[in-house]
């Protein structure tokens, strides 16, 4: 269970929440909101990979070279979300070839 | 918890559990919208609900992050609940609902930024 | 030149190769070659998904080092089929420019 594992009381994820909440706030902000829109979405790469801590990386660094968020990304963030993730399947697609899977199967065991 | 008793007994019951717990631990608004969420998200599961176990997840997760954040259950998921867990599921109309999470986006980033610089 | 985002699309990984290809770089560097190149509204984070996709399909190596200002920084590599990869971007940017050039000047 990825989100589960993820996020409770796991010391990784305390130390990543701790890693956003050292941006600068115009980083913290908008992480905030494409991690929202990543839950929302729900690509796989949210729990199998390092979509999120890798986004923190590459806010640190862009931070740390004294530039603003949205002029290390451009404008038009939701843009930036969809990039990032244009290769990942997500959970609604798995569960619908779960269930096309299961009629094909001729239904419930 | 009447929605818990339909699906105690079966062989899932200890993640069901562990979203029961998850959800006891949530403030009283977001728990309320998870409760409705599940009643929309649950005829989408098969026999058993494992297929459905990811998106209950990600939902829960969603919830999570928003009460960390301090942030109403209203500004997350918008007026139409039963919609967006349909758009969870990837039932029709995911995007348009896309569409509007990722003006969302956009515009929450643009009015918080601006907030900021003022 | 405005606007070119749409074009740019499908041939701007191949450019990000490219340069990657010359000397091991990092995603500022990138940036920058790209931008002085006349490619003005290519920003940062349009470099780093593309360079996460190299990442992912396994066209570079990757090696983190320590930078004077800030956390380390990733530096990439083109490997063996980085290289394989980027003949096939030219071999189809060769292919796709003759046509079009073609269909500019009138031929068939």
């Amino acid at each position: 269970m990825g989100i589960q594992d993820m996020i409770e009381g796991k010391k990784q994820w305390r130390a990543h929440v701790a890693r956003v909440k050292a941006l600068p706030p115009d980083y913290r902000i908008v992480y905030q909101e494409m991690q929202k829109y990543f839950f929302k979405v729900g690509p796989i790469d949210l729990t199998d990979g390092t979509l999120l801590s890798g986004l923190v990386d590459f806010f640190e660094e862009g931070a740390a070279a004294g530039k603003g968020v949205l002029q290390l990304i451009g404008d038009d963030v939701a843009a930036f979300c969809d990039d990032l993730i244009k290769d990942s399947r997500t959970y609604a697609e798995l569960y619908l070839e779960s269930v096309s899977r299961e009629a094909g199967a001729g239904g419930r065991s | 918890m009447n929605l818990w008793d339909t699906i105690t007994g079966n062989d899932l019951t200890r993640e069901w559990k562990a979203f029961e717990a998850r959800a006891e631990a949530l403030p009283e608004e977001h728990r309320a919208a998870w409760n409705e969420m599940f009643g929309h998200l649950f005829p989408y599961g098969d026999f058993t609900g494992r297929n459905l176990m990811p998106i209950l997840d990600q939902a829960l997760g969603l919830l999570e992050l928003a009460a960390a954040d301090g942030q109403g259950v209203h500004e997350v998921l918008g007026d139409d609940i039963g919609g967006f867990c349909a758009a969870l599921a990837g039932e029709e109309g995911a995007r348009s609902h896309r569409d509007r999470w990722r003006e969302q986006v956009n515009r929450n980033v643009a009015r918080k930024l601006g907030r900021l610089g003022g | 030149m405005d606007d070119l985002t749409e074009m740019l699309k499908g041939t701007l990984e191949g450019c990000v190769l490219e340069i990657i290809g010359g000397e091991e770089t990092y995603g500022y560097a990138i940036t920058r070659r790209l931008n002085e190149l006349g490619f003005t509204d290519v920003v940062e984070g349009t470099v780093y998904t593309i360079l996460l996709r190299l990442e992912r399909n396994g066209f570079v190596r990757v090696a983190k080092r320590p930078s004077e200002m800030g956390p380390p920084r990733k530096f990439y590599a083109l490997n063996e089929a980085g290289r394989a990869e980027l003949a096939t971007f030219w071999a189809k940017w060769e292919y796709m420019t003759s046509r079009i050039d073609k269909l500019k000047e009138g031929g068939r």
